[in-house]
């Protein structure tokens, strides 16, 4: 378990996942049809949107991403979601904030978690509780 | 209680394919809800049937796992200067694919 100072300093990065320019909003009562628009635009489809220039690395693929890859590809051989449903529109599902903030195999994953919750294959106390077992044996490490 | 129908595990085939090569078609800009697989930048441009590639499930319904509906997909050619107002190079072209319902008569 977080010490207390942890979770307020915790607490004050997730406060810093905000737009650079912010514009403030609280659950608005009146909604304009471009703002909704904006809101609704699914995360993957950033084609034509402005961006800083980013640098382009030559990344050698790492073993958790095969893994994953491997993970998700028997999950669709067992049938249990298709590549649409899986890269496509649960990695959108993910959100804004995660789509952007992980890693490309990162959304695989946590798409993959989350699909076996919608779809009860596991609880989610299950995997809370499994994360923290796994966690609590690493740090002893 | 009545029985349910079982799931229809057969899907209907497609209906015939609506545009041929050469032909001019919009790109609608339908609503974006829950999952769109059509993007923005080509949503209301103009541009041409460059190959009719083959019939498969449509995004919409194989994002939710529908056993769903199968359509004629299109490889539409498009001219950069048309998608990029700021774009410099006349003959420079982008081709992307599309499913027939997102695809409308441009004349």
């Amino acid at each position: 378990m977080s010490a207390r100072r942890d979770l307020l300093e915790q607490q004050a990065l997730i406060g810093s996942i905000q737009p650079a320019v912010h514009v403030p909003q609280n659950w608005n009562y009146e909604v304009e049809a471009p703002l909704f628009k904006a809101y609704a635009h699914p995360p993957h489809d950033v084609g034509g949107q402005f961006d800083a220039p980013i640098l382009y690395e030559e990344k050698e693929e790492e073993q958790w991403e095969a893994n994953v890859y491997v993970t998700c590809e028997v999950l669709g051989w067992r049938g249990v979601w298709n590549s649409e449903e899986r890269r496509r529109r649960a990695d959108n599902d993910l959100g804004y904030a995660l789509y952007l903030g992980i890693p490309y195999y990162g959304r695989w994953i946590m798409a993959a978690a989350r699909m076996l919750v919608d779809k009860n294959h596991i609880a989610l106390t299950e995997l809370i509780e499994k994360i923290a077992e796994v966690k609590a044996r690493n740090a002893k490490k | 209680m009545p029985k349910s129908k079982p799931p229809e595990k057969v899907r209907p085939p497609a209906d015939a394919a609506r545009f041929k090569v050469g032909d001019r078609v919009r790109v609608k800009d339908m609503p974006n809800l829950f999952y769109s697989r059509t993007q923005m930048y080509i949503r209301g441009v103009v541009g041409t049937i460059a190959e009719c590639t083959y019939k498969d499930i449509i995004p919409e319904d194989e994002a939710f796992n529908r056993d769903g509906r199968i359509e004629q997909y299109y490889i539409v050619r498009f001219r950069q200067k048309d998608l990029w107002p700021e774009y410099q190079f006349e003959n420079d072209t982008l081709q992307t694919e599309s499913p027939e319902r997102w695809l409308e008569p441009a004349d």
